[in-house]
């Protein structure tokens, strides 16, 4: 399995470089050799025996160029070794084809279509041997990229047949096999594109150069919502090597763009700008001012979100009642690989190269603003050093778009990662006041939850038409984690109050769990706690009797629930006590979530704390999984190690504050993640299972935060109900 | 401008620029050698690592001006071929997931072998915690750099 790749080598016309050019461009259909087998939008199979691939999602470390293949071939039969993949383009052939990659869809969204691909191409090679051979196709098998003649031997490989299976009858419903057959489905297989990556070929967006491109870099307005008033661009156009500057406002941060032979100079271009910014109408707004706002408007009604018996009634019933409140900060995504993208627009044309998860939307923003008809913007994906949502929005792209229609010029612009930091679709701050009630003998009879925070639509904010319907999140589903509270109280109410501010928002892993899930989480080990009980026993219990819980359009199986919680419990040996050692105070903690229905996921998390010092030790998480049939366990597991470490930097350290109307954080030394020594042993087991295969990009993140902080109540008796956790407030 | 000869990869490169560029946009704009990562651009990330005379450095905070008789080794001249140990490790223990960050992390656990062929897990701490992974493969990295000192051992 290799990647195909064009290498182009011309002359370099960067400045000062006179050297060679690289760059990797998918190569496109018309350029392949024919005539060829192209039985679906997914696959081609030309004479030379090499069995092409689309890729229809974009790659950004889930494994899409490994399992999309793996799924493929589990019906087509071909040799592992002949698929070459390339990456698809919006429009042409996959016009109608969804190639946006979110909401762990990745597996979900293609796994029906690339097995019927791969079926129908294995029935039309079929059909093409038998009719060579005059045989009944039923007499014919496929196997390691050939056709074999069960009764005689013989065989021919898929290149021999591809020009006759090319004319075959397309099958409506070629046959699938059975799921107890598969032999590459739930095998391990690692990375395809492994090898690039270790030896620094691999193409990211930031490292395509294209023939006369330039290098640009922007000055961006600090203020949200602020502007650009005046800018003096005369020392940064006396800086060598810069070309032009160009004012840029189709983006979500305006600003001044400097238009370079290359990235230094522009970047010692951007520093000689002198702009002067209005600073627009929210040039005061503070971080820790808006969350007194959310601390008011916990006492707002809210929109219904959930409403099983009586809970207001029931709760006052109660012996005993509990409250608390959990608040979650902004948080960015800053993925590694900063936000950058080439336009290259010519004319009537444009030309796209960019590390995104949106692809249509970038064809279809980009054609909007040039004008054009959107066939005419080619759109080429590369590699993405990361997405976790912030590729969703298209901002980065547009602007490039803005700015080679400026010069006239191919160019890229790259964001520093200050401009990442800074300016980004952070996810929402959040809290969430949860109130419980206890009955006599200690069981859990009451729960509700209000929500308040700036709303987090992710197929956009609703308009006042919507909000004029009461029932408006309970049908949109939302909070999740709120909404699809799987527990069984026996009078359970869920309420939100939305309250938006200036800061863009948009998903960041998991979307809109992390918070609702830590809240809940952490409030039913309150509940547990005060009522005597074992915190595991607690959710086993009400999570009886095991059925499926329908609310909305979600249907939750609380079996499957149970069970992950018992396998993660098992593996982590619950029940044994951890002692205290040299110092520090250990503890284990439990948590759980059901991942947009089809994904269950529990979570055992040890920790100790230091006596003195508060600092925190995660040592080791045992993760325990069923999301459904599993393609590739290997890739399964590195997303728990990768959601559960990206969970843990939000838990320990992450958060993003806003004074003076602009974010404060810019770089990874004030916005801390989880490195090496803080990682902690992942060990995740999943469940066998013959459900459809779920999404599981995003499951792992929201349990950890709860169960950390449940693990450091069990260790110290000291609640954590704000995040990230101020080791300042363990200390002795 | 001035005129520098940079000695990368073993090959000399003749660069006109201006002395403070930094290493890291050197290599990528005008040698072409992409796999050296932008990441913080402040020398917190350790995306941009390479290898200064055996040892890794930042890139990003070094100016050309200092690069003067120093030899330099890139992710893709840290092997001829793909199999430094570090790199056959790295794909033996599937340790990728974007990516962005591992031709970093290769150079920093390449030299702490070459300075500690049998490196305990303390030592990796010590020697990987400056660097980002946002995907979060530090555990498969741990595994793979004891896995390439094995394989370092047996040589």
């Amino acid at each position: 399995m290799t990647a195909t790749r064009r290498e182009f080598l011309k002359a370099g016309t960067l400045a000062g470089a006179g050297l060679v050019i690289w760059l990797e461009l998918p190569t496109s259909a018309a350029a392949q050799a024919a005539p060829i087998f192209e039985p679906s939008a997914y696959i081609s199979i030309t004479p030379d025996n090499v069995v092409r691939l689309w890729i229809t999602r974009s790659e950004m470390g889930q494994g899409v160029r490994t399992t999309l293949p793996m799924m493929l071939n589990e019906e087509l039969e071909a040799d592992w070794a002949q698929i070459q993949y390339q990456q698809a383009m919006p429009g042409g052939h996959f016009k109608g084809i969804r190639l946006r990659t979110s909401g762990s869809g990745s597996t979900v969204g293609t796994y029906s279509a690339l097995r019927k691909a791969g079926a129908t191409a294995r029935e039309m090679l079929i059909a093409a041997a038998a009719e060579k051979w005059n045989v009944p196709p039923s007499t014919c098998r496929a196997q390691q990229g050939k056709v074999i003649h069960s009764p005689s031997g013989r065989a021919l490989t898929y290149g021999d047949l591809a020009q006759s299976a090319a004319r075959q009858k397309v099958p409506d419903n070629p046959p699938l096999k059975n799921p107890k057959d598969f032999r590459v489905i739930g095998t391990r297989v690692k990375r395809t594109d492994g090898a690039p990556i270790v030896t620094g070929q691999a193409t990211y967006g930031i490292d395509v150069r294209l023939p006369g491109m330039l290098c640009a870099v922007m000055a961006r307005c600090p203020y949200l919502g602020g502007r650009l008033a005046t800018f003096d661009a005369a020392k940064a156009l006396a800086t060598p090597g810069v070309r032009q500057v160009v004012p840029i406002k189709s983006g979500m941060a305006p600003g001044v763009a400097v238009v370079a032979d290359h990235t230094w100079a522009a970047l010692q271009g951007r520093d000689a700008l002198h702009i002067d910014w209005d600073p627009g109408p929210h040039a005061d707004f503070d971080s820790d001012r808006l969350l007194q706002q959310m601390e008011a408007a916990l006492a707002q009604p809210g929109f219904f979100v959930r409403n099983d018996g009586d809970a207001p009634k029931a709760i006052q019933s109660c012996p005993r009642k509990l409250e608390a409140t959990y608040e979650f900060p902004f948080q960015a995504h800053a993925p590694l690989e900063p936000m950058n993208c080439i336009a290259d627009v010519r004319g009537n044309s444009c030309e796209i190269w960019v590390p995104t998860q949106a692809p249509e939307r970038t064809q279809s923003e980009a054609a909007r603003l040039l004008g054009i008809p959107e066939d005419s913007v080619q759109v080429h994906v590369t590699l993405l050093g990361g997405g976790f949502g912030r590729r969703l929005f298209v901002d980065y792209a547009v602007e490039a778009v803005e700015l080679s229609r400026a010069i006239g010029h191919p160019v890229q612009l790259l964001w520093t990662r200050s401009d990442d930091m800074r300016f980004g679709y952070f996810h929402p701050n959040d809290l969430e006041r949860i109130a419980g009630g206890l009955d006599e003998s200690g069981r859990p009879l009451a729960w509700i939850q209000k929500s308040v925070g700036p709303d987090l639509s992710v197929i956009g904010l609703p308009s006042e038409k919507d909000l004029a319907d009461p029932k408006y999140y309970f049908n949109d589903g939302s909070p999740w984690g709120s909404f699809d509270n799987p527990y069984n109280f026996p009078h359970l109410k869920a309420d939100f109050v939305p309250l938006n501010s200036p800061v863009p928002t948009g998903p960041w892993r998991a979307v809109m769990y992390p918070p609702t899930v830590f809240a809940r989480e952490s409030f039913l080990d309150e509940m547990a706690h005060a009522a005597g009980q074992d915190p595991l026993e607690f959710r086993l219990h009400l999570l009886q009797p095991g059925d499926v819980l329908t609310v909305g359009y979600a249907r939750i199986d609380r079996s499957r629930l149970l069970r992950v919680l018992q396998l993660a419990a098992e593996k982590a040996d619950w029940k044994r006590p951890l002692a205290p050692t040299d110092g520090r105070l250990h503890g284990r903690g439990i948590a759980c979530n059901v991942y947009d229905q089809d994904c269950y996921i529990a979570q055992v998390a040890e920790v100790s704390v230091g006596r003195q010092a508060g600092d925190i030790r995660v040592h080791r998480v045992v993760c325990a999984v069923d999301c459904g049939l599993v393609i590739n366990p290997a890739g399964l597991e590195g997303q728990a190690e990768s959601g559960i470490i990206w969970g843990l930097s939000a838990t320990l350290h992450g958060r993003i504050d806003f004074k003076n109307g602009a974010a404060v954080q810019e770089n990874f030394h004030d916005f801390e993640v989880i490195r090496m020594n803080e990682s902690p042993a992942v060990e995740t087991y999943i469940v066998p299972s013959e459900h459809p295969p779920g999404g599981f990009g995003e499951t792992a993140v929201p349990p950890i935060a709860p169960a950390v902080a449940n693990a450091i109540f069990a260790a110290t008796g000291k609640r954590i109900r704000r995040l990230p956790i101020a080791p300042e407030k363990l200390k002795a | 401008m001035s005129t520098f000869t940079l000695l990368v990869n073993g090959e000399k490169h003749r660069i006109d620029a201006d002395p403070g560029i930094p290493l890291l946009w050197a290599l990528r704009d005008f040698l072409r050698l992409t796999g050296t990562k932008y990441g913080c651009g402040m020398g917190v990330c350790g995306a941009c690592t390479v290898h200064e005379d055996g040892v890794p450095v930042r890139s990003c905070q070094i100016p050309l001006s200092a690069t003067l008789g120093k030899t330099y080794t890139t992710i893709e001249g840290i092997s001829a071929d793909g199999t430094h140990p570090c790199q056959k490790a790295w794909l033996e223990e599937d340790v990728s997931q974007c990516g962005y960050c591992q031709a970093g992390m290769i150079m920093q656990a390449a030299a702490l072998l070459r300075r500690k062929p049998q490196p305990t897990d303390q030592d990796i701490d010590s020697e990987l915690s400056d660097h980002v992974c946002r995907c979060g493969t530090y555990q498969r990295m741990r595994r793979a750099i004891h896995r390439a000192a094995r394989e370092v051992s047996q040589t």
